[in-house]
């Protein structure tokens, strides 16, 4: 009775399209439109722009150029001077990020009278508009009457004021500091939710077996963070490649090109000189590296939904 | 063995034990002091500087609390639309430095206003767009979940400012340029696929026999989602929500992009226009900073439970 | 009132059969239990007819209706789970009175029936509280209440007692039985525990990786298992198993395993003479033994007590037979200690023979 085709079609018609697929495809459709508007189609169409040598300057001539934005690009040592701004902006930021985050974990899962308070204050960096960060910085930063020189003068380090931003050995370092500064607070959540997460008897069975305090710290709570740990690390790296914000509120990619980061190379390109091809290039080759990254990432969180 | 070994015993164990616990509470107290003093410090500077005059922030060596302390530059932001800006006013800036109060000084409470229409919007819409979806994805078994699940994920991944040119000339095409529609929109795309996220987490630690009990009891998906799952997520709504109003309220390049005219400028845009003048007073630009940093920041604090849970959802099984 | 029909419904997780060419008839009001290990493809079927799983291949009927993919909102039935699935937002009035709410009851028709399904459960005090202040028991109790207040044609029940304590178990057995009989609905039934499938069913479906075993009732699938999985899976202690061959000699049919040999009844050997020379697994249960009668059956087990188990009412002993280890119940009147020699009679009409390759039972398949 039940293998005639014509019976077949209709069963997985009926099967594809139940009730549970089209409440599915009705909840799932909202996100998906905003999605392919809003995040695929720029995508997609910025691949494409990739390929046209389209400068805004002058509009009415496209030529399609194959891999020539790329080229050119890859063969700019402009943008290699910007790679490895970014590189060393992304390494020494992270590495910062990881040490105090960590410290500051280890600190608030101790249990004491007002720990709740000092979780609750150490939000506030993160929580602040980058334009507040970033006035903030350039403030302490400032060389004639800012808080930085002014601690260090009357603390007797230093003997006079000096150039911090416009120093081009400073510069990197300096705007590392206050994107660290920022990005801390939810690393250390992060580290601090996942060492909360470590199960108590572990701990006690160790003190059974008679390890000590550090002994405890270097064989649980190490390799247990490992999660937590390669987490922040991802996300951090990618959010300090990607960073923009602090590079045009600080310096404009100064002094000279001190602080010329891809991300700033990208603007420059694309909304100074107007030129999106190349621009478009740039963002590509910037989100393929990103994307390896990604890899990663979804394979420690995306497997785990 | 006479008692009074074992008394000396346990009097050396208690001695011990009581100064390692005065060291820990010792070392305690000084980190939380090193860390309150990392975190507060850069703020109170903030804060203390934009209480005082131009001729006192000009100081060598700072005035680390002010002398005369002045409400002079937060009366300028919330009172300066009542003013008539000329050449001749603009020229009442402060004689010692040169820094004076800008025009736009004005337009940074219609800027909040924007910032704060923004963010309720992409909040409203995170919670219509993502909360369905992210029931879905959690409790139903539908062809196409993983791809789904992937392709929020990606979208997240690549760096904003690749996707700017692309959003650019999406929003031109839109007609939406110098519109807070734009940011809306794109806000919107840049918060959902976290909000997906976290959702996804806290619904999928919510028994599947909780969902089945509600179907067999009558509900459809979309009641099983309102009136079962919805009134048991509120702490992970609230940090989804929280996350979204922090990252509207204070996302700054595509603002950048977009707006033209302080019909859609967000709070970001006009005080970054402060920092790069420097004519322009120090202190009036550290007030407008401390205007801007209040609402994250009584927000946060005030909802820092449900932020840590909320991430608790997401991370731990990372 | 239902009848629901599978006809031969498959259901794939992935490349697993999860259910493998299901066919079954559950009668209206009938008390039908799904037993089997776990994995073995009960509770998919048990979701199946809810409408929480959809089915692969096949179709399933409700009377004559087929609803293969008709969503459980649409469908009349009630279900309870293991872990109770109390929403826990909810007090206990609002949980039992979710369904008919949402069945859109007016609200004096459902408060009428929560207080008396309350009632019958002995969980009217309680109406006011949050499951998180109940104990197992008693969420047991407001689970059910809220599958019953709905009266639906088809009745669930997902293993719902296994989260219960022993003492408490037994008695809800008897509580649930009470309210099939009053309820007039049909029942379906899901466990791995044979003791509450033998206490509970009209008929019994013994499930094993997705195929079914064997449907009947408690009796029959207890007295005459259709192959060795269903005779070991139910029984406590188990079935003892002994490996060996079918001999004819002399017009008589008996088992062999080594020294040990047991002679067929006449009934039986016409069925098995056909297998001689097969090799076989014999079944004997463990009560199917007598102290008394020894001399009477000359069919006799003797040897050497390993162990004495007491169990109160009764005692087990432990045994070797050609090197297998077998337990047998016996009386009390007799008191063994560890080590005595007994001669026990072994009831032959009782005795099932399993086919060694195949499983199958050779006296009832």
């Amino acid at each position: 009775m039940r293998s005639s085709p014509k019976r077949d079609i209709k069963f997985r018609l009926a099967r594809r399209f139940d009730y549970e697929s089209r409440s599915a495809a009705l909840f799932i459709l909202p996100v998906m439109s905003v999605l392919a508007i809003v995040a695929v189609f720029p995508i997609l169409y910025s691949f494409y722009t990739s390929f046209f040598n389209l400068k805004l300057t002058r509009p009415h001539r496209v030529p399609f150029v194959w891999f020539d934005n790329y080229i050119k690009v890859l063969s700019d040592e402009l943008f290699w001077a910007s790679v490895s701004r970014t590189v060393s902006f992304t390494v020494m930021s992270v590495a910062a990020i990881l040490v105090l985050s960590l410290s500051i974990a280890i600190l608030l899962n101790e249990s004491f009278r007002g720990r709740r308070l000092l979780s609750a204050i150490i939000l506030i960096p993160w929580a602040i508009p980058t334009v507040a960060n970033g006035l903030l910085w350039k403030w302490i930063y400032d060389s004639g009457f800012g808080a930085l020189n002014g601690l260090l003068f009357q603390l007797g380090i230093i003997d006079s004021y000096i150039t911090w931003l416009g120093d081009s050995d400073k510069t990197i370092p300096l705007i590392s500091n206050s994107f660290v500064w920022k990005e801390v607070p939810l690393a250390a959540i992060l580290i601090l939710v996942t060492m909360k997460s470590i199960p108590e008897d572990l701990y006690r069975a160790a003190k059974v077996d008679g390890a000590n305090v550090f002994k405890r710290f270097i064989h649980i709570t190490i390799p247990s963070l490992k999660p937590g740990f390669m987490l922040v690390m991802i996300y951090e790296t990618m959010m300090a490649i990607r960073h923009f914000d602090l590079f045009f509120l600080l310096t404009e990619g100064g002094p000279a090109e001190a602080s010329h980061v891809v991300s700033w190379q990208i603007y420059v390109e694309t909304f100074r000189n107007l030129s999106f091809g190349t621009g478009s290039a740039m963002s590509y080759i910037l989100a393929l590296v990103t994307f390896a990254l990604a890899y990663f990432i979804i394979r420690t969180l995306g497997s785990k939904l | 063995m006479k008692p009074t070994t074992f008394d000396a015993r346990s009097e050396i164990y208690r001695n011990k034990s009581q100064t390692t616990a005065r060291l820990r509470n010792l070392s305690i107290f000084v980190f939380s002091i090193l860390l309150l003093a990392y975190v507060l410090g850069p703020i109170a500077w903030l804060l203390s500087s934009s209480f005082q005059t131009e001729a006192e922030i000009v100081s060598v060596p700072p005035h680390w609390i002010p002398d005369e302390p002045t409400l002079k530059n937060f009366e300028a932001i919330f009172f300066s639309e009542f003013e008539e800006v000329t050449y001749d006013t603009r020229k009442k800036a402060d004689p010692v430095s040169g820094g004076y109060i800008p025009s736009t000084a004005k337009d940074l409470l219609p800027s909040m206003w924007n910032s704060f229409l923004v963010s309720i919007a992409v909040v409203m819409l995170n919670l219509f767009v993502g909360v369905p979806a992210a029931y879905a994805m959690a409790k139903i078994r539908f062809w196409g979940r993983d791809g789904t699940i992937y392709t929020i994920l990606t979208t997240r991944v690549i760096p904003d400012i690749a996707l700017v040119v692309p959003f650019f000339l999406v929003i031109k095409n839109l007609g939406l340029l110098d519109h807070i529609a734009s940011l809306i929109v794109t806000y919107l795309a840049v918060t959902v696929p976290f909000t997906v996220f976290i959702l996804v987490s806290f619904f999928e630690s919510l028994p599947d026999e909780l969902d089945k009990a509600a179907r067999v009891d009558g509900c459809s998906r979309l009641q099983t989602l309102n009136k079962v799952f919805l009134p048991l997520s509120l702490p992970s709504l609230v940090a989804v929500m929280l996350f979204a109003f922090l990252t509207s309220w204070n996302e700054f390049l595509l603002a950048l992009m977009f707006t033209q005219t302080i019909a859609s400028q967000t709070l970001p845009i006009i005080v970054a226009g402060f920092t790069s003048d420097f004519t322009i007073s120090f202190s009036f630009i550290n007030a407008a900073g401390v205007i801007a940093v209040i609402p994250p920041v009584v927000l946060a604090v005030m909802f820092e439970r449900y932020i840590v849970s909320g991430l608790t959802a997401g991370a731990v099984k990372g | 009132m239902a009848r629901i029909l599978f006809d031969n419904v498959t259901k794939y997780y992935g490349a697993v059969k999860a259910v493998d060419c299901l066919d079954l008839d559950i009668h209206d009001r009938e008390f039908l239990v799904l037993l089997g290990p776990s994995g073995c493809g009960k509770t998919t079927t048990l979701n199946m007819i809810a409408g929480l799983e959809d089915l692969s291949e096949g179709d399933i009927y409700f009377d004559d209706q087929v609803v293969n993919f008709m969503p459980p909102h649409k469908r009349d039935v009630a279900m309870v789970f293991q872990s109770y699935a109390l929403y826990p937002h909810k007090n206990v009035y609002d949980n039992i009175g979710f369904g008919l709410k949402m069945r859109k009851y007016d609200a004096a028709e459902t408060d009428r029936l929560v207080r008396d399904a309350a009632e019958r459960l002995e969980i009217s005090h309680l109406l006011q509280r949050r499951p998180s202040q109940l104990s197992g028991g008693q969420r047991q109790r407001v689970a059910l209440g809220r599958a019953m207040v709905r009266q639906p044609s088809v009745f669930l029940m997902d293993e719902p007692l296994s989260n219960l304590d022993a003492a408490l178990r037994i008695s809800m057995r008897a509580e649930i039985k009470e309210l099939h009989k009053s309820m007039q609905t049909t029942f379906v039934y899901v466990t791995h525990d044979q003791a509450e499938a033998l206490t509970l069913a009209d008929r019994i479906v013994v499930m094993k990786d997705g195929i079914v075993q064997q449907i009947g009732t408690p009796d029959e699938i207890y007295e005459h298992p259709k192959n060795l999985f269903v005779a070991s899976f139910l029984g406590n202690p188990p079935i003892n198993l002994l490996e060996g061959s079918i001999v004819v000699k002399e017009n008589k049919t008996l088992f062999r395993k080594g020294d040990f040999t047991i002679n067929f009844s006449a009934e039986v050997s016409e069925k098995i003479a056909q297998y001689a020379g097969h090799e076989v697994i014999l079944g004997i249960r463990p009560e199917d033994v007598d102290e008394k009668n020894a001399a009477v059956f000359g069919q006799g087990i003797a040897g050497l007590v390993d162990t004495v188990l007491p169990m109160g009412s009764e005692q087990y002993l432990s045994m070797h037979i050609e090197g297998s280890e077998v337990f047998f119940r016996v009386g009390k009147e007799l008191r063994h200690r560890d080590g005595d020699e007994v001669n026990l009679a072994v009831n032959i009409n009782r005795l099932h023979v399993f086919d060694k390759r195949s499983t199958l039972n050779l006296i009832w398949a």
